[in-house]
């Protein structure tokens, strides 16, 4: 289908929806949707587009297990540290035999040195690494200010709140600051700003995958959620279909009735600004549903160039919709982020943020059977969704990066691993600077003789979440003042003392804007 | 009297069956010779409907039916005097009959018990709305595991409803789950050597949204100003002065030091007393349901991390600077150097509760949960002033305040085009399950997931902050008026969505009698009884009438009724089955429209 059907196709269902008979009443936003589709400046090539991937892995994922030192001494200290109860080849070992890990090269390793392998099951993201479209930030975390293991243990150090704990350390790793837990993240706070790129001023910059999250919260902006499978309506009346019609439809008469009492609502005089502004963002809600169903549909989930998910975990594919479920969730979840993006042009937006997420992360035991299938999933599920932006021809626009809770202890509780603090996460794109590891490595050295382990196999962070948000931000195009509003404790995050790996705003890993 | 009472109570349920016109108020029949009827009212029992669904969870037909004939002032005593339902008997019980897994879905089933079938409906609603005010979460990792602590925080809120709010601010601050919620817990004096300062967490938090909140206000609830500016109510070094007097606070089961540099360690202050077994569970240890106590208090090194001398004065050296206002006992709001952590404390919350801010603070707020998001200045200093003298010299007496909230003519009689707030989405379903007698097929489980669904639950706040602000101006048409919106703040395109079908699934499918249901299903366990009206489906102007009282107090304007009537009009009508449909049909759309989402 050509681009102009495309839009003539997507204007028709944005007017059956905003309907010129069932709502009387357009929506101002609306309406400015539809000039701007209307309008004589349409094209925009895919250059002008940027987005944002947040994939989140709930739980706390285990990086240790993710990106292993190779190296004689480090390997050695590591497989003593993750060593089962009755030493190597019993159940509870934890350690990733050396043989197995996918050796990395890169051009520029971490400040410490050493060299590193990933996870035997992540070949798509070492296929991507070597290709330089992948790098790897080593041991970040939430920090208020810089700090060693001797300031931790120091009472009245400033620390983030409740370290350790899922439902804290997760809001906190998705806020610009690691010290309030806040209702907005990082993600909404640039969304306030740059949703005013977007000619669509009726879907919302931020769509989620995987439901409500601080990330995508802004003061304004508040996430869209979509789900695997298309948009969530509202399901006792079919508002997809326009003007409640076919009559012979069994709810068309109760979907007639239910916009008759919107329409009501909002033309009642003098009526009620409240009774308006809900009749407002309920027509805002349909119209949005109804208008990404109807660009999404035209790149069905079988569509041939969605096929690298099912070729990166090796399911047979067929021109059959049906075989969606077999795929993992993350895989079905950045498929429609790819079926959202394939539509950017017809939906016209320029700036989106997505957040897909995926638990099971907290491994407290049985690590060693479900950990790996858990890697696996991230590292198939994002190689094949960067094959398919390649084909889309947006690679170039989409950074993608993981968060996390926490990584986990480094030690071995028996069969699995707890709640830990710095973590090792990675960055997709072709705008990365890949095949390269930033920062710095911890060390897995005894307890006793571990300069950055505090409490009980924890990792002090040498790196900040609001650095590691901040490098993507600026890609993004975010630009920092002296102050800065958003990351306002970024200005902390400097060369005092030495402690973090790499000081400032900037880590380096992304490319200029 | 008692022949009137069941001649209203047969006539509403028959809900003028034989002879209503829509635009016909049952009233007019009921109180056809306008005279017998309380003298302070309602006089209608739309007035009566309306009201509670102000002061309760959503009214019931018997509900209507008593306030009508008793009247409002009876109606306060009965419900100042109604048994106290309460959360932590029930989560207790759990616990001590084995059961292991209980956890915050147990809490929020507690809540539900108490909303749906309490009589104290008035405290249960002034407790909900103290707990979206004196905000603790869930949300925490510190709490989220210990249900019992949030339970026994509510019961607090519940017992203090219609109490003192010196009290309440006493027993909420003291509370560990706002100790461990806020960090006052072992918040510990300065030391220098330590690089330790205490904690500001709480000393912001309880004056900018216990008490006062940021600037200064007038008895109305307006800004003071002074050279055309507002005037800070506060600033760094009162911070920091309540940070200090906020410090030596553990658990109640702590053990007392045994020299001056004890080691303020978990082993001596766990939750747990000394006293109960080892195997106790932890959700049962005293410490999560005892106020908090200085550390050492009563022993020979009490107080030894709380800051008496350490204040953060330089003059006079070591004192605290608390609120200065006019009438502040303290001489410019400065609490001296010394004193014991319990009477630093006490000193701190007097000086707190007596600032003039704290009648308009809170009577907003209160308001703001009852009747309107944006009342007016008048009707703020009406409230305010029953706060700071209820009549016979108290003040904070909770129980006048929430009367005089309810029974304001801008309550009753509302004449501003845009009074009113969006309704909570909780409230939404919790009127719909009491007007329609919800009960759940599996005893004693009632589960919901309105977070998910709604994006509120009971203490379960995102943040210390509420749901929504009571500042917040949604934009548009809205904050142009210069109206406030709180609600409005997570009205989003998606729990638009996700209400509009929750409510759905509560009326199309969780239904008593709805063969398709599964025959066991502990998790959506709730009914609505709506076998209970089907005889009035037959005639749609009486369904519309009955659901126009019920649900929406009375207030569906004619053509919405008119467009009610025509739908269920063209429904068929030839068994129960149809009947049943009928009802479904009018209830989702009333649930779901403008008119009524918007109380007035």
């Amino acid at each position: 289908m050509s681009y102009l059907k495309r839009r003539e196709l997507l204007q028709r269902s944005l007017m059956a929806a905003a309907g010129s008979t069932a709502f009387g009443l357009l929506p101002a936003k609306l309406a400015l949707a539809q000039s701007s589709l209307t309008g004589g400046t349409l094209l925009r090539g895919s250059t002008n587009y940027k987005a944002l991937v947040c994939i989140y892995l709930y739980g706390g994922n285990d990086s240790v297990n993710m990106v292993i030192q190779r190296d004689t001494a480090g390997y050695a200290a590591y497989k003593e540290r993750r060593k089962g109860n009755d030493g190597v080849g019993d159940p509870s070992n934890l350690a990733v035999p050396l043989a197995n890990l996918l050796p990395l090269n890169p051009t520029q390793g971490p400040v410490n040195g050493g060299q590193y392998g990933l996870h035997p099951a992540m070949t798509g993201v070492k296929a991507m690494f070597d290709a330089g479209r992948c790098a790897i930030v080593a041991n970040v975390g939430t920090l208020v200010r810089p700090i060693t293991k001797a300031m931790f243990e120091m009472p009245g150090t400033l620390l983030p709140p409740e370290l350790f704990s899922h439902s804290d350390q997760s809001v906190l790793w998705q806020t610009p600051a690691s010290d309030v837990s806040s209702r907005t993240g990082w993600g909404g706070r640039l969304a306030d700003i740059y949703r005013a790129d977007n000619p669509n001023q009726v879907l919302s910059m931020n769509v989620s995958l995987a439901g409500d999250n601080v990330f995508q919260s802004g003061v304004q902006v508040a996430p869209y959620f979509m789900n695997s499978y298309g948009v969530e309506q509202i399901d006792s009346i079919q508002t997809s279909q326009a003007n409640c019609m076919p009559a012979t439809d069994w709810n068309a008469r109760r979907c007639r009735t239910f916009k008759a009492l919107q329409n009501l609502g909002a033309s009642a005089s003098p009526g009620h600004a409240f009774e308006r502004a809900y009749v407002e963002k309920t027509q805002r809600s349909i119209s949005t549903a109804v208008q990404v169903a109807a660009a999404i549909i035209l790149h069905p989930a079988n569509d041939v160039k969605f096929r690298p998910f099912w070729d990166a975990f090796g399911l047979a594919w067929t021109p059959n919709s049906t075989n969606l479920p077999e795929l993992p969730d993350l895989a079905k979840q950045l498929l429609m982020v790819s079926r959202v993006i394939a539509s950017r042009v017809a939906l016209d937006m320029r700036r989106q943020m997505f957040f897909a997420g995926i638990g099971g992360f907290d491994t407290h035991d049985n690590q060693n059977a479900d950990h790996p299938g858990l890697l696996r999933d991230l590292s198939q599920s994002v190689s094949a969704f960067y094959q398919v932006l390649n084909t889309l021809d947006a690679a170039e626009s989409v950074t993608s990066f993981t968060a996390s809770d926490f990584s986990r202890t480094i030690s071995n509780n028996g069969d699995g691993t707890d709640h830990g603090w710095g973590s090792h996460q990675l960055v997709f794109g072709a705008r990365v600077n890949g095949n390269r590891i930033f920062g710095k490595m911890p060390s897995l050295a005894p307890r006793a003789s571990n300069p950055d382990e505090v409490g009980y196999g924890q990792i002090v962070p040498t790196l900040s979440t609001d650095q590691y948000a901040h490098t993507i931000a600026k890609w993004y195009g975010y630009t920092q003042t002296t102050v800065d509003p958003i990351f306002y404790n970024l200005q902390y995050m400097d060369s005092t003392g030495g402690i973090l790996s790499i000081p400032g705003p900037d880590l380096g890993f992304m490319q200029p804007a | 009297m008692k022949l009137l009472r069941i001649w209203i109570y047969s006539t509403l349920l028959a809900l003028v069956a034989n002879s209503a016109t829509a635009q016909q108020l049952p009233s007019d029949l009921i109180f056809r010779s306008g005279a017998d009827h309380p003298a302070e009212g309602p006089f209608t029992p739309e007035e009566a409907a309306r009201f509670l669904q102000q002061a309760t969870f959503g009214p019931k037909l018997a509900d209507i039916e008593l306030l009508t004939r008793i009247g409002y002032n009876a109606w306060f005593d009965q419900q100042f005097a109604a048994t106290r339902s309460e959360h932590l008997p029930f989560i207790d019980g759990l616990l001590n009959a084995g059961q292991t897994d209980v956890f915050q879905g147990e809490r929020i089933e507690s809540w539900w018990r108490n909303v749906l079938g309490g009589n104290d409906q008035l405290r249960q609603r002034m407790a909900f709305s103290l707990s979206q005010i004196f905000v603790v979460s869930d949300q925490n990792g510190a709490i989220e595991g210990v249900p019992t602590t949030l339970a026994h925080y509510y019961d607090l809120l519940s017992r203090n409803a219609f109490g003192s709010y010196r009290t309440l601010l006493g027993e909420a601050t003291l509370h560990p789950s706002m100790g461990r919620y806020l960090s006052m817990h072992k918040n510990r004096k300065p030391d220098a050597a330590l690089n330790i300062q205490p904690d500001q967490n709480y000393a912001r938090e309880i004056m900018q949204l216990f008490s006062v909140g940021l600037v200064r206000l007038n008895i109305d609830g307006s800004r003071m100003l002074a050279g055309g500016q507002p005037i800070p109510a506060y600033n760094t070094d009162t911070i920091r002065g309540f940070a200090h007097v906020f410090t030596g606070w553990n658990y109640s089961t702590c053990v007392n030091p045994t020299g001056p540099n004890q080691t303020w360690h978990w082993d001596y202050c766990g939750t747990r007393a000394q006293a109960d077994p080892e195997t106790q569970d932890y959700r049962l240890h005293r410490g999560w349901r005892e106020p908090m106590k200085p550390f050492g208090e009563g022993s020979a090194y009490a107080d030894i991390y709380h800051s008496s001398v350490e204040g953060p004065l330089v003059s006079p050296a070591g004192a605290k600077q608390l609120l200065n206002y006019p009438s502040v006992s303290l001489a410019n709001g400065i609490l001296p150097s010394g004193g014991t952590a319990r009477n630093n404390m006490n000193a701190a919350l007097d000086n707190v509760a007596n600032h003039p801010n704290v009648a308009p603070f809170m009577a907003r707020l209160l308001i703001q949960r009852f009747v309107t998001s944006s009342p007016s200045p008048a009707y703020i200093g009406r409230v305010a002033t029953i706060f700071n003298n209820n009549g016979s010299g108290v003040r904070g007496d909770l129980r006048a305040v929430v009367k005089a909230i309810l029974m304001d003519s801008e309550a009753r009689q509302p004449t501003a085009v845009n009074r009113g707030k969006l309704r909570e989405p909780l409230l939404r379903l919790s009127q719909l399950y009491r007007a329609f007698d919800a009960a759940s097929r599996v005893p004693g489980r009632i589960r919901e997931y309105t977070d998910y669904w709604m994006a509120q639950a009971p203490m379960s706040s995102p943040t210390v902050f509420n749901f929504y602000l009571p500042s917040y101006q949604l934009p548009g048409e809205i904050a142009t008026l210069g109206l406030f919106s709180p609600e409005f703040q997570i009205t989003t395109d998606t729990y638009i969505t996700r209400i509009v079908n929750e409510m759905g699934g509560k009326v199309f499918w969780q239904f008593q009698g709805n063969t398709n249901l599964p025959p066991v299903d502990q998790w959506n366990p709730t009914l609505i009884n709506i076998n209970r009206d089907l005889s009035v489906a037959n005639n749609a102007e009486v369904l519309v009438s009955r659901y126009n009282l019920l649900i929406m107090g009375g207030s569906m304007s004619t053509a919405m009724s008119n467009l009610l009537v025509a739908h269920v009009r063209e429904m068929p009508n030839n068994n129960d089955d149809d009947r049943r449909r009928r009802l479904q049909d009018v209830l989702w759309l009333i649930m779901n429209s403008p008119q009524y989402v918007v109380e007035k």
